[in-house]
């Protein structure tokens, strides 16, 4: 919009702006009380309010000198880019075959998988313990990293298979004449062609398996294995009496997810208003 | 102004718009689909999700199923194939997980979607360079680990040095109790940090769906000087319909799904006051290793999920990705 300088920086709708800017304030009351307690002396720690001055990092430092959040934040990373690269590879197969090759067969096979979705995972916590238990699979990544796959897998296809049924059939018309094969055809054609919904759905698997925790809970009892999501439990035991240490460790567990959030959110956006959901 | 997305021309039938028939296919792709189907070599796509949902969900279900059908080792454990069923419904603590399930639902949904849906609606018609930072910020809570949620919360509810009864206390409310160890209120105050976090995915969820409203009906809205009122009620609510059926779906499932945020701030106390279907199968099924008796209520669980989503989808033509409901 063209215009003065004022009017470039001014909100359009000054009313609405201040409205959101006030809800959004109250919105934020727990993640500012959750610094707020991090960054005060522990003497101040029970104090009934919000922010105190002035700030120090004086349980960080405590916190990252006595502990092994770093193996647990490794833990997350390996199970979250696991579960994400299997949901990605096998959603994005099946919904190729089922929509680019037109593979029959996978209809009423899609219908059964699409249940999947109405599974809830208390439904599921027993089952997968014993299973894994069996297995020899407990405090091992394959434990949460199959499991997670499986309940992400169908809405996974359900996106990406929208998005492929969206996408022209010339582009696979004109591969199959320069003699491209079904492989060839699925990774540079149909994967490039529906890139904003692997983001889309990549972005919300990383979000949901990154936060999991009740099958972390049961998988995960080995120290050196648990996920960063099971890390408060021990350590709201351990600083009972310090919640300024607690709630820097609470810090460091919550941000990393929020940093990669806010860095690839403009994907996770782009995903949602392209199709990922139509209302 | 974000531009609106094209809509796209659904092409699922393989026929591009205008072509007269499904014969019109070209010879190329029809030759291509003929070997499709021959060849045992594409079907390779479909193996990993079909192994993997095999292994891991239809198995577990099946085995879940069996299990809650035999009796459990433990002394006093109920006799006869239906046995644990009956223990459940005949188990007070069983009772009070439904009803706070039931609770749980009727608060959490209708919250989650009226505020997310005009805190969307707000966002996406009436700003313009601060959309994207309240989009991401209101959707902080919904990527913040739920463990550091419930100790979050926990602190602030706490008596003495909580946050919320010093703020309350401010504004005249003497609050004369702990909300989490007083079994009136707990399942209430757990409630409240569960639409908290979950909001911004409603809200999320709504922007997309208010995206695809034509500009034009907001247009003609503007030319004949409708109110916001007007606005939300006779367009907004109705375009976004099937956004608002999926996220009651969701909703369901994801109110069968608590468990976290219970176990961390009440273990289902004080004296199972705030008791949910997920603490009580941990308890039985992990802890006390009543599995029998725990793969029951997982049953029971799945049996709930199953029948309020199929009567959704039935009922209303609920969707989990709403799509294309309407042109």
């Amino acid at each position: 919009m063209p215009g003065s300088g004022l009017r470039r920086v001014m909100p359009r709708h000054p009313g609405v702006f201040l409205f959101l800017l006030l809800l959004l304030g109250l919105w934020m009351v727990p993640i500012a009380y959750m610094l707020g307690v991090a960054f005060r002396p522990s003497a101040q720690a029970f104090d009934p309010t919000i922010f105190e001055w002035p700030p120090t990092l004086q349980n960080f430092a405590l916190v990252l000198h006595d502990n092994h959040l770093l193996v647990n934040f490794a833990n997350s990373v390996v199970v979250t880019g696991g579960t994400v690269v299997i949901v990605v590879a096998a959603a994005s197969m099946f919904a190729y075959g089922l929509t680019a090759l037109r593979l029959r067969w996978l209809n009423p096979v899609y219908a059964i998988l699409l249940t999947t979705m109405m599974v809830p995972i208390t439904t599921m916590v027993l089952p997968f313990a014993i299973m894994l238990k069996q297995l020899g699979w407990i405090n091992d990544y394959r434990g949460l990293i199959l499991p997670y796959a499986a309940l992400g897998i169908p809405f996974a296809i359900v996106i990406l298979k929208a998005f492929m049924e969206d996408s022209p059939r010339d582009l696979f018309e004109a591969a199959m004449i320069d003699g491209c094969t079904p492989w060839q055809m699925y990774l540079r054609v149909a994967l490039p062609m529906v890139r904003p919904a692997v983001a889309f759905v990549a972005i919300w698997q990383i979000i949901v398996s990154w936060n999991e925790f009740f099958l972390a809970l049961i998988v995960m009892t080995d120290p050196a294995r648990k996920t960063l999501t099971l890390v408060p439990m021990k350590y709201s035991g351990l600083y009972m009496a310090n919640p300024g240490a607690l709630f820097a460790v609470l810090v460091l567990i919550a941000l990393p997810l929020i940093v990669v959030y806010v860095v690839v959110q403009r994907h996770f956006v782009a995903g949602l208003l392209a199709g990922a959901v139509k209302g | 102004m974000t531009p609106l997305p094209p809509r796209r021309i659904p092409v699922s039938t393989g026929m591009r718009a205008g072509e007269a028939g499904p014969v019109a296919l070209s010879p190329s792709l029809r030759h291509h689909n003929r070997k499709a189907r021959a060849g045992l070599s594409v079907q390779v796509f479909a193996l990993p999700a079909v192994l993997i949902f095999l292994g891991f969900v239809a198995y577990p279900v099946l085995w879940i199923i069996l299990r809650s059908l035999a009796p459990d080792a433990a002394p006093g454990s109920p006799r006869g194939a239906f046995g644990n069923y009956f223990r459940a419904l005949g188990d007070p603590v069983f009772w009070i997980a439904l009803r706070n399930m039931g609770l749980w639902a009727a608060l959490t949904i209708p919250i989650q979607m009226v505020l997310g849906g005009f805190i969307a609606l707000l966002i996406e018609r009436y700003t313009h360079r601060s959309r994207a930072f309240f989009r991401t910020m209101f959707f902080v809570p919904v990527v913040t680990s739920v463990s550091v949620v419930a100790i979050v919360w926990s602190q602030m509810y706490a008596p003495y040095y909580g946050i919320v009864q010093a703020y309350l206390h401010r504004l005249g409310l003497t609050l004369g109790i702990a909300l989490l160890a007083d079994p009136r209120t707990a399942i209430f105050a757990l409630i409240i940090v569960n639409i908290w976090q979950w909001t911004g995915f409603s809200m999320v969820m709504y922007i997309a769906g208010i995206n695809n409203i034509s500009e034009d009906i907001f247009d003609a809205a503007r030319i004949d000087g409708a109110r916001f009122r007007h606005l939300v009620l006779r367009i907004v609510v109705p375009l976004v319909a099937p956004v608002t059926k999926s996220l009651l779906l969701l909703g369901v499932i994801g109110t069968l799904q608590t468990f976290p945020i219970v176990y961390l701030m009440t273990e289902g106390g004080p004296d199972h006051a705030s008791e949910v279907f997920g603490t009580e199968i941990f308890r039985q099924g992990i802890v006390l290793g009543n599995t029998g008796y725990g793969a029951a209520l997982s049953v029971i669980v799945l049996i709930l999920s199953l029948a309020l989503s199929i009567l959704q989808i039935t009922a209303l033509g609920a969707e989990v990705a709403p799509r294309r409901a309407c042109t």
